[in-house]
């Protein structure tokens, strides 16, 4: 009878225990298509929860098109997962709508996290001067290069200006070829009016001020260029797979694009090695970054573990691993430094397109603070289209723009 | 009361309470099979369709609480909203374009219905795109259409039909036209099946009676196979119907609504607001319009297959 009323209190008290020494925590992890990284994903979470014992993270990932609606839905819900991971200027909307938790003062009396990033890079990330998130992983447009259409069309080098862009892509192009190639989702096309000094907003991003004489000007030279075929209309109508896929047949001299397409192009096009593709910025080396971030929800039950979640993933031992198993740039320096020097031994290439996305940080572009971004993407871009594949004039076009992107702006 | 007639009358109600008694538990039974249905299309259909309504005059987001706007969604949508109106003519052409499609489909179907050698294998030929993936028939057929290396750039060029070749997708005044041939090249098999179906149920009496009185195959084929195969017609023609507010998948894989908005249709351009803009509450109100559109269209084919379709028939 002692035996048997022994085990039961044993038994007992170890199933009480865990619950009486450690509250378990738990917090959700979003990540915006990571899938092929699970391996390091979980190793990240098991390093954390050894760390942290009691805690625990549960992982959810979702591909680019799903997560903010998958997100918006759990908002909805009022179960909005803890840390999430967002990519280019979706957040935002989130952090002007306080649905993001306000960083500042954690990364102020933080000097590990204070340090740690790229400034231009974590500055980036800033809505009305706070930090609602710190990068990830980071990626920025820049200049691909066909080096052999170069060759073959006399080209020495990458282009110095918006009009050696034009003239060399005329040089390139024939019935098969084209010259010239861009991206065209988030801004990643707006470095092209930059260069020729076009500014998309007033500065206090209050009104249009795009529809300038210099905009048509550049406006009309990209829609010729399209209608002869130096420009690929591809870089108007196609999304990610179409441009890069197109580039990587090796029919096109140059492609504007973020540092992850090497990556596509690198598997598509059996053309490409270290001989035969070049990297450059582009003229005025004007770049859009498309990088992506974690943040944390305001609604989190959990902050304080969300927060050390956050230090966790982008500490010199997790982000060294992400970073090594990726191949990219993390925004933290210790990180991108270590990873640069090892690529300039196995793959100068790489090390090359890589090194372009810390260089020149200055001068990024397309990277506006404006909570309703996709709205006022959409009043814009289409309009832009019709210009650039000859629906309209471009003063036409432009006038239109600017109608429909200052009324968002009124709305807003 | 004379005991027999109370006896009588007692047996009377006695008889009356048991058939409603039975009646009752007739009806409950039925209530009891009906219910899940009823709750599910309660939960899925009916509330959902009614919050729609409500928040299309409430401004809402997934990130602030809903406040009551009146009619601004409808008020910018009908006056202010240029990209709402293109979504709503292109979505009017694909339905108008749908009879292409059935027409297309009924002259297969009169071929594999005659004595064609080898009928049936044209028959499975056609019918095979309808069973693909929507979403690889896009991919499939974006490839077709490009501009540099697609197959049909490729033949027009090689017959010589054109010398540059031709932006199928990037082309306003092409790509919906392109789309649209899409999708009628996916559908085709069904409705073909359906219009068969409807072929081999005609009653071949009648026509041989035509024949005997000297009535011409454009005669048997006007007077007989049309009116004989209406049900079958209507129900292509309503599939179509449906089909023009949901092709969201194929217009979302080959052009994304683009060039400009070349492509949208109310469908995807209600996605884009609700979830590339986050503006729920404006895509509330798109959505209202697109379900009374629906209706009315509904109402109009109802009227065309004499008013009565989807009814039982009793024998």
């Amino acid at each position: 009878m002692l035996r048997r009323r022994t085990v039961l209190a044993t038994t007992a008290a170890a199933l009480a225990a865990p619950a009486i020494a450690q509250p378990r925590q738990r917090i959700s992890f979003l990540t915006w298509n990571l899938i092929d990284q699970e391996a390091l994903v979980k190793r990240w979470i098991e390093s954390f929860q050894r760390a942290n014992p009691g805690a625990e993270v549960e992982w959810l990932d979702k591909k680019g098109p799903e997560l903010p609606a998958f997100y918006q839905t759990q908002l909805a819900a009022g179960t909005p997962p803890d840390v999430i991971n967002t990519q280019g200027t979706l957040w935002l909307e989130y952090a002007a709508n306080n649905v993001l938790l306000d960083m500042t003062p954690r990364i102020a009396a933080d000097a590990d996290m204070r340090g740690r990033f790229n400034a231009e890079y974590l500055a980036n990330w800033t809505y009305t001067e706070r930090n609602f998130m710190v990068p990830f992983y980071i990626t920025k447009t820049l200049l691909f290069f066909n080096r052999p259409m170069f060759q073959r069309a006399g080209l020495a080098g990458p282009p110095q200006s918006f009009d050696d862009i034009l003239a060399f892509a005329a040089k390139m192009a024939s019935a098969d070829t084209t010259g010239f190639l861009t991206l065209n989702f988030d801004w990643l096309y707006w470095p092209l009016f930059k260069m020729n000094g076009v500014e998309l907003l007033t500065p206090d991003l209050a009104k249009p001020a795009f529809n300038t004489p210099k905009a048509v000007e550049v406006l009309e030279k990209l829609a010729r260029a399209s209608d002869t075929g130096a420009i690929n209309k591809i870089s108007w109508t196609g999304r990610w797979v179409e441009p890069n896929g197109a580039f990587a047949a090796g029919n096109v001299g140059m492609l504007h694009a973020h540092s992850p397409a090497y990556f596509f192009v690198k598997g598509q096009g059996s053309w490409v090695n270290s001989e035969t593709i070049g990297a450059a910025h582009m003229p005025g080396n004007w770049a859009t970054p498309n990088s992506h971030g974690l943040g944390i929800s305001r609604a989190s039950k959990n902050p304080d573990l969300a927060w050390a979640f956050v230090k966790h993933v982008t500490s010199d031992t997790q982000a060294g691993l992400f970073a090594n198993e990726r191949k990219i740039l993390t925004g933290n320096t210790a990180v991108d430094r270590a990873l640069l020097a090892k690529l300039a031994v196995e793959d100068p290439t790489l090390e090359k397109i890589l090194r372009t996305q810390i260089e020149h940080t200055d001068r990024m572009t397309g990277n506006w603070r404006l909570p309703n971004d996709a709205r006022i993407k959409d009043a814009f871009w289409p309009e832009m289209q019709n210009a650039l594949l000859g629906r309209k004039t471009a003063r036409q076009a432009l006038a239109d723009a600017e109608r429909r992107v200052a009324r968002e702006l009124s709305r807003s | 009361m004379p005991n027999g007639a109370w006896r009588g009358n007692f047996r009377a109600a006695e008889v009356t309470s048991w058939y409603a008694r039975k009646r009752t538990r007739e009806l409950a039974l039925v209530v009891c099979f009906l219910a899940p249905s009823l709750l599910i299309f309660f939960l899925y259909r009916l509330a959902p369709l009614g919050w729609n309504a409500v928040l299309s005059f409430q401004s809402w987001s997934p990130m602030r609480p809903a406040r009551w706007v009146g009619f601004e969604h409808y008020e910018e949508m009908l006056f202010y909203d240029e990209v709402f109106w293109q979504a709503l003519w292109n979505t009017l052409v694909w339905i108008a374009a749908a009879p292409i499609g059935i027409v297309l489909a009924l002259g297969i179907a009169l071929l594999v219905n005659s004595d064609l050698k080898g009928a049936s294998v044209y028959r499975t030929i056609v019918f095979l795109s309808y069973p693909l993936m929507t979403v690889a028939v896009g991919i499939v057929w974006r490839w077709m259409y490009d501009e540099r290396g697609g197959f049909i750039n490729w033949v027009l060029r090689s017959a010589g039909i054109i010398d540059r070749p031709l932006g199928f997708l990037s082309s306003f005044a092409l790509a919906l036209p392109s789309v649209i041939a899409t999708e009628i090249w996916q559908i085709l098999g069904f409705y073909m099946i359906v219009l068969l179906t409807g072929l081999q149920a005609i009653p071949t009496h009648l026509y041989e009676a035509a024949r005997i009185d000297g009535a011409p195959a454009f005669a048997r084929f006007t007077r007989i196979t049309l009116p004989m195969l209406r049900p079958s017609l209507f129900l292509c023609a309503v599939i179509a119907l449906l089909n023009s507010f949901t092709s969201f998948d194929l217009v979302y894989i080959m052009t994304n609504g683009g060039p400009g908005h070349a492509t949208e249709l109310l469908i995807t351009y209600i996605y884009k607001l609700g979830f590339g803009q986050t503006k729920f509450d404006y895509a509330a109100a798109v959505t209202v319009v697109q379900f009374l559109l629906l209706l009315f269209l509904t109402f109009l084919a109802n009227r065309a297959a004499g008013g009565n379709a989807g009814a039982v028939e009793r024998d």
